[in-house]
């Protein structure tokens, strides 16, 4: 893919260069090299992988469920192993497959797309797939000890308390999906910066690819609504490890608040997957249709839309427990409200297809599959919306019909165009039309004879999650077909992933762009250099290949912005958030042990944890702080020049000099998640307050006394010193800035030093009563903070003494004043609630 | 904080559709309350009515907000300008939307008495 621009007149340090930046770009050598990579690439290639084992092996567990439902009496699985498959297969295809998938497909291409070499944080990305394996792998290792969690993938309370599920399961669950993820999370704040900061030159907010205002919408939905379950799983598992309250009904508790959490998480969840399968449609579409997409504005509409809607959803798991209809029927109006933004994008779609001119290859018969199903199942949807027609259909096979619909619908067939429409992008060659066809109608045909006899199944009255029903209902024919039609497509979906492994060694040689598409991932030479681009690109429209077909060969020269690389640094380009002009150059990390070895930390602390060994795992802490503190020193590059060249003729300031730094915006994005974990407890809070008839029960307090008010003024004092210290290091006094922030460790201790005992007085044992587990949980919660923001401002404290950061480069202290700002104002929020709210009711 | 939220940039855009789930958040919980505590009905469904006058007569601002500005940047072909109308279309009509969810939320309200 070496064209030369203008009749070859290259720049002769060119090979030279080139070898530069892969030198630079590339993993260390040989399988333990391997272990140390950060590349996003690389990192991606990994999630994608995992995901798709993942996918065997849940969809290994299914198989098993269907043979035991094929004919009534059956026993392949007696009803505690059924119970068991039914919560892995579940779980597995939620947290294991769906949502690593697509962050692992997003990291792999998001990059690639938006013209930029790397992602901005490649060691957050590369500890974010470790935790997702060793979550994984801690949830598995489960069936070794026979105590596989057989709770449903909602693990709903009483049934998952210690009471009456006394066994590990529930621990394994809790403690290796919040494990897993950790990955999400990660996932979230690397994807927002990605696509905020890291854009090429001219991409502005309106010629972003579709994909990428889906992933940035789907990470947004991603801070906000997985904190409820890690939140609710937190809470659940210091109920079951420590006897705290918060669904136990005798001690003023509620098991209602953990089917909120559950779905405050659960529905987002389902858009989660959905959204960023729609961006790979509305970026494959316009390729086959060989036109633009119609409708980009109607299509970000929907897009921003369904990221808030889908929010407004999740009662719509609960109609059956009692909830006042007036409640019920706001959520009822927001589930249809839903339907309007997802029909916006499929009329996008059609219209698009309809006026180009349609090219009817591989990726697109998937399209056409999930057309068909998504459709379908958002018109039970929306059946399923109206509260009557719920109460009927609840917990019946019918649900089960719907939810495939879609999720397979929405996620595997679009994830199957993608995978085969990006196949050459990754392997350099092209996918076997033949077998891909066959599998594809294996898997259609398969996955419909399944899933549309059980809506009849369901209507007939099968209830899920139950392994066995009788001959009377009259539904064995029907649960037959689902059996046979459900192998055919297992064997679909082998020859799927079977023909993508094979395409790596036998596919034919793909030419340059096989597709003929118009986005910049196709500008790229085939297979991809790890650096992506050796110049980072320019564009001016939607589609720069269509546009300017020359754009590969300029971005395959070193000519353009950062092609020299003789520093020996990777470094990327940052631009304008709405702009997208140059604004700085970002140095990253290379390949380092880091990543691996503080998951591996996490690790050990967990498995101490379930084992119950909890002095160890407190001990345990040490050396993860250790390890994390080592990452934050060594990130980047520290000894960077505050200007970096990205052309001979451009001068950017590095990224620790500038105010839209990727650090910063991690931060904002960080504390969104916080922030939202932090609201989801307080939710908690007023949601026991409303079930409860004396707040606070007898024997217990909640005034704040003088010690309280004390406690108070100290915590705003850390506010003002981090405040002092900025001001010191804008005016170039990094010695006194150093001393003010070090200083915030005063106030701060005293704090913690006179707030929990306070609380201690006040509520006694945690176990006492919901109200003390919450209280003790808040206080914690803040307190865990305030321990954090003071080693923050140790560390920065440390940076300013060696010179680190000063005026010209002050980002870690913004990011340190920051930190003390958020924990201060979240620390009067949660004083105020435990010490003022209780008083003035 | 006008300036924060204006409609060429994203958090002004993403405004109309969090007025919506402020309000859908509010009137879920003054239901929610009101239930427990047994306050009048009549007047809850009047309260619940009233926030959502307040939650369009926003909506309705912000969007009309950002069609002013999308107006403004009409017909020229800077690239910022044709940004910025971007961005404030995508917020208007995402108003109108809001305004459509914000309706769906309050019809109930007119049908059911709060705690049946």
């Amino acid at each position: 893919m070496t064209v030369p621009v203008d009749g070859g007149q290259r720049d002769a340090r060119e090979p030279a260069r080139l070898r530069t930046l892969e030198r630079v770009w590339a993993n260390a050598p040989g399988w333990i090299g391997q272990l140390t990579a950060v590349n996003h690439s690389t990192v991606a290639m990994r999630f994608i992988l995992t995901g798709f084992a993942f996918l065997v092996v849940g969809g290994a567990l299914s198989m098993f469920i269907r043979l035991q439902l094929a004919w009534p009496g059956n026993e392949v699985l007696d009803p505690r192993r059924y119970a068991q498959f039914v919560t892995l297969h579940g779980t597995t295809m939620m947290f294991l497959f769906a949502v690593p998938i697509l962050e692992g497909f997003a990291m792999y291409l998001l990059p690639k797309m938006l013209g930029a070499r790397d992602l901005p944080f490649p060691r957050l990305g590369a500890f974010g797939y470790w935790c997702y394996l060793f979550g994984g792998l801690f949830l598995y290792s489960s069936l070794l000890f026979d105590a596989a969690p057989d709770g449903g993938w909602f693990m709903y309370v009483p049934l998952t308390d210690a009471t009456f599920s006394p066994g590990r399961g529930p621990d394994f669950w809790l403690i290796g999906v919040t494990f897993a993820e950790i990955s999400a999370v990660a996932a979230a704040v690397e994807l927002i910066v990605a696509v905020l900061i890291t854009r090429a030159p001219g991409m502005d907010l309106r010629r972003m690819p579709l994909f990428a205002w889906a992933v940035l919408v789907t990470a947004f939905m991603i801070a906000f609504g997985f904190p409820p379950l890690i939140l609710g799983s937190i809470l659940l598992e210091i109920q079951r490890a420590f006897g705290f309250a918060f669904f136990d009904v005798a001690r003023g508790g509620d098991p209602l608040l953990w089917q909120h959490l559950f779905w405050l998480f659960g529905h987002p969840e389902v858009y989660i997957i959905f959204l960023p399968a729609a961006g790979m449609v509305s970026m494959i579409v316009p390729t086959f249709a060989r036109r633009p997409v119609v409708g980009y504005l109607w299509i970000v509409l929907a897009l921003v839309s369904t990221g808030f809607l889908s929010f407004g959803l999740w009662v719509h798991h609960m109609f059956a427990v009692g909830i006042p209809l007036l409640a019920l029927a706001f959520f009822s109006a927001a589930s249809m409200a839903v339907a309007v933004p997802s029909g916006i994008q499929v009329f996008a779609w059609i219209a698009t297809l309809w006026s180009g001119r349609p090219w009817l290859r591989l990726p697109m018969l998937h399209l056409i599959g999930f057309f068909a199903v998504f459709v379908l199942g958002g018109l039970t949807g929306v059946m399923l919306a109206f509260v009557p027609f719920d109460w009927q259909a609840h917990d019946s096979h019918f649900v089960v019909a719907h939810l495939h619909y879609v999720l397979i619908g929405g996620l595997m067939f679009p994830l199957f165009a993608g995978l085969y429409y990006w196949l050459p992008l990754a392997s350099g060659r092209m996918p076997s039309e033949s077998i891909g066809r066959t599998a594809f109608w294996l898997v259609f045909v398969g996955f419909n004879l399944t899933f549309l006899p059980m809506h009849l199944t369901g209507l007939m009255g099968m209830p899920r999650r139950v392994q066995d029903y009788p001959m009377e209902m009259g539904v064995q024919w029907l649960n037959l077909l689902s059996t046979a039609a459900g192998f055919a497509m297992a064997v679909g979906m082998v020859a799927i992933l079977v023909d993508a492994a094979l395409c790596f060694r036998h596919g034919r040689r793909a030419s340059a762009n096989p597709w003929q598409a118009g986005t910049l991932e196709w500008a790229l030479p085939q297979p991809v250099p790890p650096y992506n681009f050796a110049s980072v690109p320019e564009v001016r429209g939607r589609y720069p290949v269509w546009d300017d077909p020359a754009v590969a060969a300029r971005s395959a020269g070193t000519d353009g912005l950062l092609g020299d690389a003789s520093h020996g640094r990777r470094e990327m380009l940052g631009t304008g958030l709405l702009t997208a002009a140059p604004e700085q150059v970002i140095r990253l990390s290379g390949s380092t042990w880091q990543p691996l070895v503080s998951a591996l930390v996490i690790a050990a602390l967990l498995a101490c944890f379930l084992a119950k060994w909890y002095v160890a795992a407190a001990v345990l802490v040490l050396p993860l702080l250790a390890s994390l503190l080592v990452w934050a020193w060594t990130t980047g590059d520290r000894h960077a020049a505050p200007r970096l060249a990205a052309t001979p003729a451009l001068a950017l300031p590095v990224q620790y000099a500038s105010r839209n730094a990727p650090g910063w915006w991690a931060l904002v994005s960080a504390l969104l998640i916080d922030g939202s974990l932090f609201a989801s407890l307080v939710f908690a809070y007023f949601y026991l307050w409303l079930g409860t008839e004396a707040w606070p029960p007898p024997g217990m307090a909640s005034g704040a006394g003088i010690a309280g008010w004390i406690a108070l003024a100290l915590l705003l004092g850390c506010w003002a010193l981090g405040a002092l210290s900025m001001r010191a290091v804008r005016g170039g006094r990094t010695g006194i800035a150093a001393v003010l922030l070090l200083a915030t460790l005063v106030p701060g201790i005293g704090f913690l030093a006179l707030h929990l005992p306070l609380v201690a007085e006040l509520v006694g044992a945690p176990s006492r009563h919901a109200y003390a587990s919450v209280v003790w949980t808040l206080a914690g919660f803040h307190a865990v903070h305030v321990a954090v923001a003071m080693i923050i401002a140790g560390f920065v404290a440390a940076r300013l003494r060696c010179g680190h950061v000063d005026a010209v480069r002050p980002l870690e202290l913004r990011v340190a004043a920051a930190f003390w700002r958020y924990t201060v104002g979240q620390g009067v929020v949660a004083w105020a609630v435990i010490h003022l709210f209780p008083e003035v009711i | 904080m006008a300036r924060v939220i204006a409609p060429w940039r994203l958090v002004g855009m993403a405004a109309p559709m969090a007025v919506w789930a402020l309000h859908f958040v509010v009137v879920y919980s003054v239901q929610g309350l009101a239930c427990v505590e047994g306050w009048n009905q009549a007047m809850v469904t009047m309260a619940l009515l009233l926030l959502t006058v307040v939650a369009l007569v926003a909506i309705v601002w912000l969007g009309w907000r950002a069609h002013r500005a999308a107006a403004a940047c009409a017909g020229t072909d800077d690239a910022d300008a044709r940004r910025r109308r971007f961005v404030a279309l995508v917020t208007a009509l995402l108003a109108v939307l809001s305004v459509v969810a914000v309706v769906f939320t309050a019809i109930p309200i007119l049908l059911l008495s709060p705690c049946a």
